[in-house]
């Protein structure tokens, strides 16, 4: 078998922490998939948002340090804090926990890299694109101004009639689209490519908040998709998803969201608690006390997080059975939350603790994150949160989780991992300078919006009258807002300094746990020279303090030339920022002209399938069986398909809920033919039948069988199409169209989108089809034309749910 | 390695739950202990409120007590099991205790019981249905205003709602345009405006005053500027005002103030605004009695001749995108209708 | 869901198309219940599980979950429980619980 020229296959070196040559151009940065470069790209962008965001915030409160002040107009403010909030969610918190999850993560589970290193480089150009898109609304005039929430109908075109609200939604899309997809690749990656030994519960604690949080994002983001689309289309193809006049429920709004954004804010959060559970156990010289416990309560607070929503919703008038239901269920995530803490302070308990900088921020953390959580358990009862909710008491309780919670962790894993990541040292006597004017900053800044909120100051509101008894406590909080700006200019010295001049950092400046400190730092490009079985949690401490075993188990890295083999490294590619450009043209052109929509969507599907194409045949890509023997492709399809079942499940969910609201006809029994429909249904089940036939014939490589299936599959799946044309074109003509009322809209839009994976598949399976033509699709390419099964499979499967509860139910 | 440990003693001292109780320390003094501020959500003065304040308060000392006994825990840890760096230990590494874990897991869920039980009770109270001899009012949501229309009494008014101490009263709220929020916190919690659904508030206020709220969901530009009032009147103090909002309008006196009513029946003004007698716009709020109001466009500035000649003139300078036109007036026009507006009691 | 680890018992092109054939029977049927005025009362379950019936068959043999090992059916079940009750739960909250009925 040939080798690519454009692989890089290295030796490891027989010298412990050598540094492969890395050339640092601007290109190499353009096209590099190593996790650790895509880690601090991740990093970098993040920082200047939050800067960015920052700077918002700083304005924010200038305009609120007095009351009736005239620093900006009202619609400015309603822009700055519309942006604030999206940047810091979107474009500062989450990547900063992408910086670590992409550098720290593999190594942490003794892999050289992610799954799927191209698509990872995609989520980080996808995500730039994404940022950058939604901040050019400040350069245009027209930034978004409804809130990061975005409430309808104050969202419809009606009464936001600018270019704000659509930039907000093409950009979230984009955003939520390299989400997603890191998620898949990070979910594949902790579940099959862990280190020889390392079983799940073996794994550290900050991997396993990383597994719940991509769990969380592929779940939860398909919810605000299908949300956003419906925005989408109700202001610019003329749907009724948000309009009241014609039957629709302003809270599907917020339902949609708050399915998404409630579990968005443990996405927010669970990374640093991850975090502080790596951190205090370092320099406490312990291990995590109840590791097995807290773990638990991480994937219980992930998974019961999708239950308490409508806790956000307590003021909307749901009715009292509802209001209980979700004040039960919030107070119940309470607990294991309540528990980590408790876990954490005995792990501190009998410990020999160091105070280092990155041990003052974790700790941070347990303190402020212990205030927010319980003014959050003072939110979890609808009669109290009545008085809290919409004034400054739950702006101060946001920001006590977000600020002394997130950003907190964040802080404690820079300090902790930054040696890792660079090779220098931070400076100890700046950091604490920067975490203590950080602390007294922000406990200033937010401590007294609690009082604000006891005393009525409602939130989102660009001035204030004097006599309210406000004025006070408004300009303590802006005060200390500046300082957390002195806090963050104090960590920019520290950075820079370090960067410049830092003392070099050993592999294990921390005297470490985990496997990320067995390899120097930085890592050289492969990460690590030999890869030991693990034995236990904390694997690296067991090696250096651990029970003595066999000399030869690996431990230390140096001289075992002879146990490795020849590495493969994932070479650079243009395809990820090819097609995050394209995204880019389509998102633009949805914001001026649809002549470029057309060329950013035909750009993206060429770039696409370069990018799919790239190392076909490639011999070292052959063969991707993890550690839970399923090949990496396959199980990346499966959690996608997983991801796939919360978009339709939503669509289908809003299309029942709004049956029987339209306000004029026609109604379904008045329109549907279901015969043709069941004709239809019967095409696609049969496509099925002839998808796995292609699949078995490349199995045994009869390429000939192969392609006839792949036709046949191909072809069915065009009958299909060309009836959903013939329907779709027969009901417009007698007047039932998208815009005709809230059948309309739901219907076409379900199916539409259906259609179009329908579509999508087709085109897939023309693509193998050809490759077979060209002899470029044998055995070895099976599970290509699995997953391509699978995703069949799923999109007939949705249909015969759609069949049954759209057509046949009455 | 770290370094700077010699201020460390002094470190574990000064440390989270001192600046916790600095912070707070310095919040009470600075808001000089104000709770009866007049938007207040810990004064009550309804049995609305005061249902939610009996909640607030159990749950309040509750986490209170919990974040000191976390606070001091995490202190007393922290300056125990310091490392010295002279003589560094290795700790024993345990793993867990299982007694352990149970008991904290325990113990907060019965505190939450503790929190959830007069939860449920109070919110199936204050949600229940009004009773029959409860004074309905339909309060819809405007931007950036507040109408109340008493069906029972057949009054329409705007930004001032007069209700009877004593006396339930039963809120439904809606809107024709996008979603507000009804938030009069001495009164009680807030309830949305949600076009197209039908919300419901129901109090029953205690002490006669009046009492400030303010719109508490973001409805654009001018959201910070919807503020109402509600005035609790004495049960023979709000039949006067009944019987005022009922009465016919005077003839305004010769002068300024009938200038006034002459430019207002001319202008645009009668497209949306209504005074018995005189006009019938529905777009705006009914000026028929605006002059016993005290407050103006929504309770954002006390009602002068000034303030109200001011707003006439240019709306939008005082509420950024008010609906209300300019109609470019002269300084002296816009002195006479505010004249005018001002007697309509 | 068998526990065994089946992955060496691979399905037979008969047993796909004897699964395609239990797909179309249960189709028309579906097609067909609608029409019968007795099933009526209880044509929205009767619909519920024949569709659901369906939905298992391609997955278990067409997506073939019945010979893999159990991974793959947690990924994919679990989000689709999920997503299911959370459906449901919108539906209800949105008051359209009653749809079924009309």
């Amino acid at each position: 078998m040939s080798v690519s020229p454009s692989d890089r296959v290295l030796h490891a070196p027989a010298v412990a922490g050598a540094r492969a040559d890395t050339p640092s151009t601007v290109l190499s940065w353009l096209t590099t998939v190593d996790h650790k470069r895509i880690g601090i790209l991740y990093g970098t962008s993040a920082f200047a948002f939050f800067l960015l965001g920052g700077i918002e915030a700083l304005v924010i409160r200038l305009q609120l340090a007095v009351p009736d002040n005239s620093l900006v107009s009202a619609h400015t403010y309603n822009e700055l804090f519309t942006m604030h909030g999206t940047t810091m969610i979107f474009l500062a918190i989450m990547p900063f926990n992408a910086m670590f999850f992409n550098f720290v993560v593999p190594l942490l589970i003794g892999a050289r890299d992610v799954a799927f290193p191209r698509l990872n480089a995609l989520s980080f150009w996808i995500f730039l694109v994404g940022g950058l898109l939604l901040n050019a609304s400040w350069l245009t005039g027209a930034p978004p101004d409804v809130g990061w929430f975005g409430y309808a109908n104050l969202t419809s075109k009606h009464y936001a009639p600018g270019l704000g609200v659509d930039f907000w939604i093409f950009s979230l899309q984009i955003l939520g689209a390299s989400s997603v997809i890191a998620a898949v690749n990070f979910i594949v990656t902790i579940l099959n490519m862990r280190a020889p030994g390392m079983t799940m519960m073996r794994m550290p604690v900050f991997v396993w908040m990383t597994l719940v949080v991509q769990f969380l994002i592929a779940l939860a983001f398909p919810p605000i998709t299908v949300g956003l689309i419906f925005l989408m289309f109700d202001r610019f193809f003329g749907t009724h998803f948000y309009d009241v006049a014609a039957g629709g429920d302003l809270h599907l709004w917020q339902h949609l969201f708050w399915i998404f954004g409630h579990p968005e804010v443990y996405i927010l959060i669970l990374p640093a608690f991850g975090i502080v559970s790596e951190v205090l156990p370092t320099f406490a010289r312990k291990p995590l006390f109840g590791a097995a416990v807290v773990i638990y309560s991480g994937v219980l607070i992930g998974f019961f997080g999708f239950g308490v929503w409508s806790h956000h919703m307590f003021a909307a008038g749901m009715g009292p059975v509802a209001d209980s239901a979700f004040s039960i269920a919030t107070m119940l995530i309470a607990i294991p939350t309540g528990v980590k803490i408790f876990n954490w302070l005995a792990t501190l308990w009998g410990g020999a603790i160091r105070t280092t900088t990155a041990l003052h921020f974790a700790l941070g953390l347990v303190g402020l994150f212990t205030i927010g959580g319980l003014s959050g358990v003072m939110h979890a009862s609808p009669p109290v949160d009545l008085q809290q909710t919409d004034s400054y008491f739950v702006v101060a309780h946001l920001h006590y989780v977000l600020i002394g919670g997130s950003l907190f962790g964040i802080f404690a894993g820079i300090y902790y991992w930054w040696p890792k990541m660079t090779g220098r040292l931070l400076g100890e006597g700046l950091g604490r300078l920067n975490f203590w004017i950080m602390f007294a900053g922000f406990n200033l800044a937010f401590f007294p919006q609690h009082y604000l909120g006891a005393i009525g100051m409602p939130r989102r509101i660009y001035t204030y009258r004097p006599d309210l008894g406000w004025n006070a406590a408004n300009l303590a909080s802006t005060i200390g807002a500046f300082g957390i700006g002195v806090a963050v200019l104090v960590f920019m010295v520290n950075a820079w300094r370090s960067l410049r001049r830092g003392a070099p950092a050993p592999p294990d400046p921390w005297d470490g746990r985990t496997l990320e400190w067995r390899t120097s730092s930085p890592p050289p490009a492969h990460d690590f020279d030999t890869i030991p079985p693990v034995a236990s949690r904390d694997a690296f401490w067991r090696e250096k303090y651990g029970p003595r075993r066999s000399a030869a188990g690996g431990a230390g890295a140096a001289g075992s030339a002879s146990h490795h083999a020849a590495i493969h490294l994932p070479a650079p590619s243009h395809g990820p920022l090819m097609i995050a450009l394209g995204l880019l043209l389509a998102a633009v052109g949805g914001l001026t002209h649809v002549a470029l929509v057309a060329i950013g969507v035909l750009w993206t599907i060429w770039a696409a399938v370069r990018f799919a194409l790239e190392h076909h045949r490639a011999p070292e890509h052959a063969d991707q069986t993890g550690v839970l023997a399923l090949d990496h492709r396959k199980m990346a399809m499966w959690v996608f398909l997983g991801s796939e079942c919360f978009f339709f499940g939503t669509l289908i969910a809003t299309f029942l809920a709004y049956k029987g609201r339209s306000v004029v006809g026609p109604a379904p029994h008045e329109i549907f033919n279901i015969p043709l429909t069941s004709l239809s249904t019967f095409d696609l089940l049969m496509s099925s039948l002839l998808m796995v036939l292609a699949l078995a014939a490349v199995q045994r490589g009869d390429r000939r069988q192969t392609r006839l299936w792949l036709a046949g599959t191909a072809f069915f799946g065009l009958i299909f199409l060309g009836f959903q044309a013939y329907e779709f074109t027969s009901f417009v003509h007698e007047g039932f169209t998208l815009q005709r009322n809230l059948f309309g809209s739901t219907f076409f839009l379900l199916t539409g989108l259906h259609g179009t994976h329908v579509a999508i598949g087709v085109f897939w399976l023309l693509v193998l089809w050809v490759l077979d033509l060209r002899g470029r699709l044998g055995a070895v390419d099976a599970v290509k034309v699995e997953i391509a099964g699978l995703y069949w499979h799923f999109v007939d499967v949705v249909w015969i749910a759609i069949f049954t509860l759209v057509y046949l139910i009455p | 390695m770290p370094s700077g440990l010699a201020r460390g003693t002094l470190e574990a001292a000064v440390d989270v739950p001192t600046k916790a109780t600095c912070g707070l320390a310095l919040t009470l003094g600075l808001g000089g202990c104000a709770w009866d501020a007049p938007m207040s959500t810990v004064a009550a003065r309804s049995d609305l409120a005061r249902d939610i304040l009996h909640v607030y308060s159990i749950i309040t000392w509750i986490t209170v007590g919990i974040a000191l006994v976390v606070g001091v825990g995490l202190a007393w840890v922290l300056v125990r099991f310091r490392d010295r760096p002279d003589a560094p230990r290795m700790p024993a590494q345990t793993r867990g205790h299982t007694l352990l874990e149970i008991s904290w897991t325990i113990a907060p869920a019965i505190v939450l019981l503790v929190i959830a039980i007069p939860t449920i009770q109070v919110i199936f109270r204050t949600q229940a249905a009004p009773t029959r001899d409860a004074l309905e009012v339909r309060v819809l949501g405007h931007q950036w205003w507040w109408e109340f229309r008493y069906p029972t009494l057949e009054v329409v008014t705007a930004n001032e709602m007069h209700v009877p101490a004593g006396r339930a009263v039963a809120l439904t709220l809606d809107g024709p345009d996008v979603i507000h929020s009804f938030w009069v916190p001495m009164l009680g919690g807030k309830r949305d405006v949600v076009p197209g659904r039908l919300n419901r508030l129901t109090f029953t206020a205690e002490t006669p005053g009046e009492y400030r709220g303010q719109c508490a969901e973001f409805c654009g530009a001018s959201h910070a500027n919807m503020g109402m009032r509600v005035v609790v009147d004495a049960p023979d103090a709000f039949a006067r005002w009944v019987a005022a909002q009922k009465a016919e309008p005077v003839e305004p006196a010769a002068g300024p103030a009938a200038d006034g009513k002459a430019i207002f029946a001319r202008s645009a003004c009668v497209g949306c605004h209504t005074i018995r007698g005189v006009s019938s716009g529905a777009l705006g709020p009914d000026l028929t009695t605006f002059g016993s109001r005290h407050t103006l466009a929504a309770g954002i500035l006390p009602v002068t001749v000034e303030t109200v000649a001011a707003w006439v003139k240019d709306p939008s300078a005082l509420k950024p995108d008010a609906k209300m036109p300019a109609l470019g007036l002269t300084d002296e026009q816009a002195r006479a209708v505010a004249t005018y507006l001002i007697g309509l009691k | 869901m068998s526990d065994e680890h089946r992955e060496h018992e691979a399905p037979t092109v008969g047993t796909y198309v004897r699964v395609a054939l239990v797909l179309s029977v249960v189709t028309a049927l579906e097609v067909g219940v609608i029409y019968v005025r007795r099933l009526a009362p209880i044509i929205v379950p009767l619909l519920l599980a024949m569709s659901a019936a369906k939905f298992a068959l391609v997955a278990l043999f067409f997506m073939h979950l019945r010979y893999e090992s159990r991974v793959p059916t947690f990924l994919f079940v679990g989000p689709l429980v999920l997503a299911s009750g959370l459906a449901v739960a919108l539906m209800t909250l949105t008051g359209a619980f009653l749809v079924f009925g009309r």
